[in-house]
């Protein structure tokens, strides 16, 4: 499979009257983390549902710009083709409450027709080891999500994703009400897909801690606006932007 | 008004209008008494109807009784596709921008279910019954009637076949309302997440379906209560005789049609009265189950993993 670098130019969004996303601009590279981060209410969670086309169920949501998956246009592709090839984590824990275990991870491959018998066991096996959940659930795959706890039905959704191998991962602040342990399974797992597989990740996150900690490059977004955009290195330890070191710093 | 008076004045009719069911149980009960212990389970398994003025004649409920689970039946099954079908196109298929003309499409269905019954028997019987009659059973009849179901040659559009029809017609509004309000209540979150699997519409919709697949079975359940209790548009168009619905071209009676339509001359026959009592009877039994099993799927639709 080949990786797919996703590249944002000139994005611009508007919900109703709201002008959401202003002129964006950004890169993220296949076999890294890039983080998009920023406080509540900056277009963060917008923007990635853009990359993925859920924008369009957004009633009264315009989007302008360009969007490039690889060489996929997802601005002018069909939606299911975007979304085939980009897997999504979101903030809410959110396995199907009427499927098992077992049919939550395997859903997506069963509908793209990827894998059935001991290959899709196979397939399943492997997405819930990358989500470091195998061992607490190897022997209850037949159960029904609702006997997990909040940081394992999120291991749970993120193994769904990973089970159709997606070349782009999207996570929404997928700890952000998880508990520590649990959340530091899911960095885990975020990074080793993304550097065993070539995949390119993207997960937004309003703590910089978890930026610093996960990601390889960092976007910092203000009010819609790209504020700064670098290695995670270099934008931890020198912010070229005064709202940059407040936010890294609490005060934003 | 003080807060003991105004208690006073609300608790009476609370207590009052929970307490009809129960008096209205008893009152059946009470009725179908003499019945129960002439005919005994009789009363429910003979296909006989022998009215005898001035003696008790020999009365069994089995032909209504079938003829009302037949016609019932068949109305939840010709419902549900048409329901759920509804369901996805008002929900899934209309642009959200044409946000009018959803509501507009909407609250025509749910208008529906406040019509007054009379009107769709009215319908049935002047227009419905005699189309299907003249074209549908005739065919059927020709085309199928190696299946016992098509197999009586059909004489009028009289039959169960088109209460089971017209039945499926007027529930279909209720099926559509239950099933759509817990449709509209599944999360933002999983529908986003079914999606982001790269599914179809198809395949999308299929998984939000499973998701409302308690509130689907409540709506059949409640559907098929109402189908079963339903009386004057059935009685306009089930051809009202004792006949066995094995044959689904031939008229028949249900249970309210029965009562509806015998009601007036019984007091001629001595035990009509209460047997018809009887019927009403098990209706309502069968009306009470239907519903709480129907409110007790509805109460495990809730959208938490």
């Amino acid at each position: 499979m080949e990786p797919v670098e996703v590249k944002v130019s000139d994005l611009n969004v508007w919900i109703g009257g709201s002008h959401i996303l202003k002129d964006v601009s950004m890169k993220a590279p296949p076999g890294a983390v890039t983080a998009v981060m920023g406080p509540s209410g900056s277009g963060k969670s917008t923007l990635i549902r853009v990359i993925n086309r859920l924008i369009d169920l957004i009633p009264g949501a315009r989007v302008e710009g360009k969007v490039l998956l690889g060489s996929l246009d997802a601005l002018r592709a069909d939606p299911y083709e975007v979304r085939r090839r980009t897997g999504m984590v979101f903030q809410e824990p959110n396995p199907f409450p009427h499927m098992t275990i077992y049919d939550n991870v395997a859903i997506g491959p069963r509908i793209h027709g990827l894998a059935r018998g001991e290959e899709l066991d196979r397939l399943v096996e492997w997405a819930l080891k990358m989500a470091h959940l195998w061992d607490e659930v190897k022997d209850r795959l037949r159960d029904y999500p609702h006997q997990l706890s909040g940081g394992q039905k999120q291991r749970l959704s993120l193994a769904r994703a990973l089970a159709l191998k997606p070349r782009v991962l999207l996570l929404d602040e997928p700890t952000a009400n998880i508990d520590p342990v649990s959340t530091v399974k899911i960095e885990r797992s975020i990074m080793e897909y993304a550097k065993t597989t070539m995949a390119t990740v993207i997960i937004v996150t309003h703590t910089p801690q978890q930026a610093a900690r996960i990601s390889d490059h960092i976007l910092f977004i203000y009010q819609g606006r790209v504020v700064e955009y670098g290695p995670t290195r270099e934008v931890v330890l020198h912010p070229r932007h005064e709202l940059t070191r407040k936010f890294l710093g609490g005060e934003v | 008004m003080s807060e003991a008076r105004f208690k006073l004045l609300v608790a009476p009719p609370a207590i009052v209008s929970s307490a009809i069911l129960v008096l209205l149980f008893i009152v059946l009960l009470y009725y179908s008494l003499p019945a129960i212990r002439e005919y005994g389970l009789g009363l429910l398994a003979s296909p006989t109807w022998k009215p005898v003025e001035g003696a008790p004649g020999e009365y069994g409920l089995l032909i209504p009784l079938a003829g009302t689970l037949v016609s019932a039946v068949i109305a939840v099954l010709l419902a549900m596709p048409l329901a759920l079908a509804s369901v996805v196109f008002t929900e899934e298929i209309l642009p959200r921008g044409l946000y009018r003309w959803r509501e507009a499409f909407v609250s025509m269905i749910d208008v529906m279910t406040g019509l007054p019954t009379i009107v769709y028997g009215l319908w049935g019987a002047a227009v419905l019954a005699p189309l299907l009659g003249d074209t549908l059973y005739k065919w059927l009849h020709r085309s199928l009637s190696f299946i016992p179901l098509f197999s009586c040659q059909p004489t009028t559009g009289n039959t169960i076949l088109t209460a089971g029809v017209l039945l499926a017609i007027m529930i279909t509004p209720f099926i559509y309302a239950v099933v759509r309000e817990s449709y509209r209540q599944i999360p933002r979150t999983y529908r986003e997440a079914a999606l982001s699997l790269g599914t179809t519409r198809y395949e999308y919709v299929r998984i939000m379906m499973g998701m409302a697949k308690p509130a689907i079975l409540a709506g059949a359940l409640i559907g098929f209560g109402r189908a079963a209790g339903e009386t004057v548009a059935v009685a306009l168009v089930v051809g009202n005789t004792f006949n066995m619905p094995s044959c689904l071209l031939a008229p028949s009676y249900t249970v309210s049609s029965l009562i509806a339509n015998q009601f007036a001359n019984a007091q001629l026959y001595p035990l009509m009265l209460n047997v018809l009592v009887s019927g009403g009877l098990i209706l309502l039994l069968i009306g009470i189950a239907s519903n709480i099993l129907g409110i007790m799927y509805l109460r495990r639709v809730r959208y938490v993993a």
